[in-house]
């Protein structure tokens, strides 16, 4: 598991174990090692099917937290993989790994059944944390009112945030954001992923805007702070956590 | 050489089998005439004999044979039967009265033969007569014929006239269809010659005009515009591979050089985890670059009309102000929307956010320290107009047609980050929605003008689908 500190949670750690098997369908050797090493190295459980077949049976008998397909396989399409799965009854959630990105190619990938999509090349910790936002939906969802991380305070209701005790003023957007990454304190948020989640927009934009936006947030909520809680993860995303 | 090549050519070809069809057809129409004619006057001639002939039995069975020798040395002395022949002969074919000296040879009785001979009493030279001849009831015989030379004559003329027609057009038509293959051959030449030298040479070569203005005229003229569309098509994609080399070859050289460093000299794990990042940091631009790339080439090639809704454009544009501004804010400037914020285009959300975000990132970029971006929505003429201005040193308007090229990059912006397929990107998206691009000097900066198709029926919009859930 992606934790940007090692800050445990024994609650939802408990949640988690169950959830911590993953099947990678994927035909290219080196790729399939480097993610079965990178996921057994964060913890997780991974099974190894280098093609559909083996991936379907996988599939069908295993109690997966998140199965990840890649879309181009000898034979057979990663797709029609999924679309089998789907009608065999299995629900667990799908992560598409594919070389091809336009926006029709995702859309086909979501429609068949497929839970989210990532285009190669990706960086291990986008992936990650696309797997690891994956399992999570299964898990319990709490209901809050008020986030907390650190000295940091984001009421959901009237949408104000104050760091201690001072009022810090946001703009609607930026609250968004800012609640995106406090939810998921101590994880890494992908670049694209908040983009997704805050702007909907499903594409990898060829500037860096979203660093400068959330650039801006920051200043608002560290600057004059005595540590930081916003964090930029270089060439991935961000993470947001307070120190022990 | 080229007269090889018109007999050889498919048009001489051509002519040749029409010449040899209608020419054949000239002849038995002509040879139909000439018999015809000919046929008519000999037929009009032996009906006269005939008569003739008729009339001398009719006084020979009235009045009998001194009756017949009679009539017959009448006839032949006066003018007006001078023509004719007669011969009244005996048993024996000698001759007993008529202006012929003697029996001619000729054909069995009742058929017609023709005969050259003297007449008796006339000085004139051997005429050509034709003649038929009976053997009447005492068993003499009498032959009635006529001088046929006019007629002979007329038939040769005929003949003659006829003939040198024929030639006279098998003449004509040898020479046009020479000609005209000539010609045609001439220019399917020059083409193929030009064909060959492009091929040999280069696309720079174009087939003359003549100015004609026929439709070899036309031919060429299509066949050099398609030759300048190629030519402009292979120095783009040229460019391109040359930039995409270039562009490709910094960054992994930079990468390369790092890693053979690294791999000599012994560094510190601290060193070594910054060039690891710089390095991933290089290969994300590479790959960043692809991506545009085959975005761009998708968008341009594939349809993609299938995400299509109607979005606010409105909504849209405030949406990437609103991201912008903050990088805007780092110059000290600030990114504004005015007009009409309701406006709504049918389009695709992510690649109109692209494009606009790719348009105001220029401006914020390129646009004056400290100065101010604005996106300008308006209706005019049943268009929704899009615009985006800056208040920057702008660009020369020479340049205004080179930088929707695909990595086309102005010299003082070489050193800025970017890779010069921004604005291939908003062509490529504009040209999706069937909007039209245009800049505009904006007196300072540049102003960048997309017009959409204005939509009439303002249906539900589907912009802002779960936009807002954060969570």
């Amino acid at each position: 598991m992606l934790r940007c500190n090692n800050q445990t949670n024994l609650e939802m750690e408990i949640v988690r174990r169950a959830l911590r098997r993953v099947l990678v369908i994927e035909d290219d050797a080196e790729t399939a090692q480097q993610i079965v090493d990178f996921l057994t190295a964060r913890g997780y459980e991974a099974d190894l099917a280098v093609d559909g077949d083996e991936g379907v049976r996988l599939g069908e008998a295993g109690e997966y937290a998140v199965i990840v397909v890649d879309r181009m396989l000898p034979f057979v399409d990663g797709l029609a993989i999924i679309q089998h799965l789907r009608e065999a009854g299995v629900v667990t959630p799908a992560l598409i790994i594919s070389a091809l990105g336009e926006v029709d190619d995702r859309v086909r990938g979501l429609r068949v059944g497929g839970d989210d999509y990532l285009v190669k090349p990706f960086a291990f910790v986008e992936l990650l944390a696309r797997i690891e936002a994956l399992a999570r939906r299964s898990a319990t969802v709490v209901k809050e009112t008020v986030l907390r991380v650190g000295d940091l305070e984001l009421d959901l209701v009237s949408r104000t945030v104050n760091r201690g005790g001072r009022d810090i003023k946001l703009l609607p957007r930026e609250f968004q954001v800012l609640e995106y990454l406090v939810r998921h304190e101590g994880h890494v948020v992908p670049r694209t992923m908040l983009l997704e989640k805050v702007w909907d927009l499903h594409f990898d934009p060829s500037t860096n805007i979203i660093d400068v936006y959330v650039g801006r947030v920051r200043r608002k909520v560290d600057g004059e702070q005595t540590y930081p809680l916003i964090h930029t993860i270089r060439g991935v995303g961000f993470c947001v956590r307070a120190p022990r | 050489m080229l007269l090889g090549k018109t007999l050889r050519s498919t048009t001489f070809k051509l002519a040749l089998i029409s010449i040899g069809v209608f020419g054949a057809v000239v002849i038995v129409l002509f040879g139909y005439v000439y018999w015809s004619t000919t046929n008519f006057v000999l037929s009009r001639s032996d009906s006269a004999i005939e008569a003739e002939r008729a009339a001398l039995r009719n006084i020979y069975d009235m009045s009998g044979r001194e009756g017949l020798i009679q009539a017959i040395e009448r006839r032949s002395s006066t003018a007006s039967f001078k023509g004719s022949v007669y011969l009244l002969g005996d048993q024996l074919f000698s001759r007993v009265a008529g202006n012929l000296k003697e029996w001619p040879v000729v054909k069995g009785a009742g058929q017609w033969t023709e005969f050259k001979s003297d007449v008796l009493g006339q000085k004139t030279d051997q005429a050509l007569y034709r003649a038929t001849w009976e053997t009447l009831p005492d068993g003499f015989h009498l032959l009635v014929g006529k001088d046929i030379s006019d007629l002979n004559r007329f038939a040769t003329e005929i003949y003659a006239a006829l003939a040198f027609a024929i030639f006279l057009i098998f003449v004509l038509a040898a020479v046009a269809s020479v000609n005209v293959t000539r010609r045609t051959v001439g220019r399917i030449e020059s083409i193929s010659t030009t064909s060959r030298a492009i091929m040999e040479t280069g696309l720079g070569r174009r087939i003359p005009i003549r100015g004609t203005q026929d439709e070899w005229d036309h031919l060429a003229q299509n066949l050099n515009s398609m030759l300048e569309r190629i030519e402009t098509l292979m120095g783009e994609v040229k460019q391109m591979s040359d930039n995409v080399a270039h562009d490709l070859r910094t960054p992994l050289a930079r990468m390369r050089g790092r890693l053979e460093k690294a791999s000599i000299e012994k560094n510190a794990p601290d060193h070594d985890q910054s060039l690891i990042s710089e390095t991933m940091a290089d290969l994300d631009d590479v790959l960043r670059m692809f991506s545009s790339l085959t975005r761009i080439s998708q968008i341009e090639a594939v349809n993609q009309t299938a995400a299509f809704r109607i979005v606010n454009l409105g909504e849209i544009a405030t949406e990437v102000a609103d991201l912008f501004d903050a990088a805007a804010e780092g110059k000290g400037g600030r990114v504004e929307v005015f007009g009409d914020k309701t406006a709504r285009v049918n389009a695709d959300r992510d690649l109109l956010f692209d494009a606009i975000s790719n348009l105001v990132d220029n401006a914020v970029k390129h646009g004056r320290e400290g100065g101010l971006v604005s996106i300008r929505l308006d209706h005019k003429g049943g268009e929704v107009i899009l615009s985006v201005s800056d208040d920057g040193p702008g660009i020369p308007s020479e340049e205004f047609g080179h930088i929707f090229k695909r990595f086309y990059r102005l010299e003082r912006s070489r050193s800025m980050p970017g890779n010069g397929l921004g604005l291939s990107l908003v062509a490529a998206v504009a040209r999706l929605h069937g909007a039209s691009i245009k800049l505009i000097d904006n007196a300072p900066g540049l102003r960048v003008e997309l017009r959409f198709p204005f939509i009439d029926s303002i249906g539900d919009t589907t912009y802002g689908r779960s936009a807002a859930s954060a969570a």
